[in-house]
């Protein structure tokens, strides 16, 4: 139902999007987590096991 | 309910220029309509006075079973989880979780982080070699969830992505789940399943998965299920609208499960609540394949049964299979904070044994003032 060059498209698509997701889904999450928690947690709370 | 819309715009306050339009249209459905809304809203009727109830997912058919029984909290070797909240409400919390000294795994590190607020759930996981699992739901209102999991990794095809839905009607669960789906030619492998309850403790389903890795290849197969619970507690006289099946405070409460997959395996459980602290599952496995060119056939069973007893400070799981494994988990709670656990298995069949020892550490980055500030808050405007 697609030709072929739109196929290449779309799966070049899909890769775009897994690398994105493989690197920005973590910090995603800690933006998200961060911004809206109240109150703000420090930074380096927010990575450090010690901390 | 159309009845209901059409009578609400009937009566228009002005008569506008459509209004003989909107009657002679009204004049029209109506004859269909109304038989159809009517013959709808009495079979609805007639299911009510069943006294079904909401039978749960299919996916949590087992639940209580999968939680009462050790399998899947058991560990090997040693392991650190430190948790650290950070927010309250929403719930943010990260996660570094170790593990070491396992015969079958190599050492981990593992950072998670999870986000939640009353509709959404953000989870991630990335461990040292720079896997990455997600994990995403969205629920649309009280009964319907969109769910998001996927394994990703860096090397080729060892990704992988799962997108759910979860409809809870009044007497019924639908579950629409498709893994790997490919946006070309929508190859991938799709299952949907659908548990409605028949009788006031019993419910039937079926989960029918469609695998299809080429666009030639079509394959479906089929699993039935069936769930049979105690008797609603005499308590709780609205079984319809309870969310959950059973309220599983009440003493004496069982739960049985049987699925029949297709290739021939039986699996069967039994649940029970003994004491508000003890719970006892019973699992039988029945793998009878018949004999047939691809290979002689097979007939094999598996019976585990396991007990688990909640005390004040701490959790204990024992369970015995019928091929030979004795196992237990202790997990006590020395402060809230901090809690030990200790686990092991033998296999006296095989001769081999397994034993796993961790730590649970919370904290919390709030200063008390700012936890009971936040506990405030949340007491008095309830989000």
């Amino acid at each position: 139902m697609f030709s072929d060059e739109t196929k290449d498209k779309i799966n070049a698509a899909v890769g775009v999007g897994k690398t994105v997701a493989v690197y920005g889904w973590i910090p995603f999450i800690l933006y998200v987590g961060y911004s809206r928690s109240s109150p703000q947690p420090s930074l380096i709370k927010l990575i450090s096991p010690l901390a | 309910m159309d009845e209901k819309v059409v009578s609400a715009s009937t009566p228009s306050p002005a008569p506008s220029a459509f209004t003989p339009y909107l009657d002679a249209l009204h004049s029209i459905h109506r004859p269909i309509t109304n038989p159809i809304a009517n013959t709808y809203s009495r079979f609805e009727k007639w299911k009510e006075g069943f006294g079904l109830y909401q039978p749960g997912t299919v996916e949590n058919l087992t639940r209580e079973i999968k939680q009462t029984h050790l399998t899947n909290f058991l560990f090997d070797g040693a392991r650190a989880d430190l948790t650290k909240g950070l927010s309250l409400s929403p719930a943010f919390q990260v996660t570094h979780s170790f593990s070491l000294a396992s015969a079958t795994q190599p050492p981990s590190y593992n950072f998670g982080a999870v986000f939640a607020d009353n509709n959404t759930l953000l989870q991630g996981g990335v461990d040292h070699t720079g896997s990455v699992t997600a994990r995403a739901n969205q629920s649309w209102g009280a009964n319907d969830t969109t769910k998001m999991q996927a394994q990703l990794s860096g090397q080729p095809g060892h990704s992988m992505i799962q997108i759910e839905h979860d409809h809870a009607g009044p007497h019924y669960s639908l579950n629409l789940r498709t893994i790997n789906p490919s946006p070309t030619d929508l190859t991938g492998i799709h299952m949907v399943s659908l548990l409605h309850s028949v009788s006031p403790r019993l419910a039937l389903g079926f989960e029918t998965l469609i695998q299809h890795p080429q666009p030639q290849i079509l394959e479906t197969s089929t699993s039935y299920l069936a769930k049979l619970t105690s008797l609603p507690a005499p308590g709780s006289a609205v079984p319809v609208s309870s969310p959950t099946s059973l309220g599983l405070n009440s003493l004496n409460q069982w739960i049985a499960t049987l699925q029949l997959q297709p290739q021939g395996i039986i699996q069967s459980t039994y649940y029970q609540k003994l004491s508000p602290s003890v719970d006892v599952g019973l699992d039988l496995q029945i793998l009878n394949t018949p004999a047939s060119p691809m290979g002689p056939g097979k007939r094999e069973a598996t019976a585990t049964l396991g007990a688990k007893y909640e005390f004040r400070m701490a959790t204990f799981r024992g369970q015995v299979d019928s091929q030979g494994k004795v196992g237990m988990l202790l997990e006590q709670r020395f402060t809230p904070a901090f809690a030990f656990l200790v686990g092991g298995e033998i296999d006296h069949l095989k001769g081999t044994s397994k034993i796993g020892m961790g730590v649970m550490i919370e904290s919390s980055s709030m200063t008390p003032e700012e936890m009971q500030a936040q506990a405030q808050a949340a007491g008095m405007a309830p989000m």
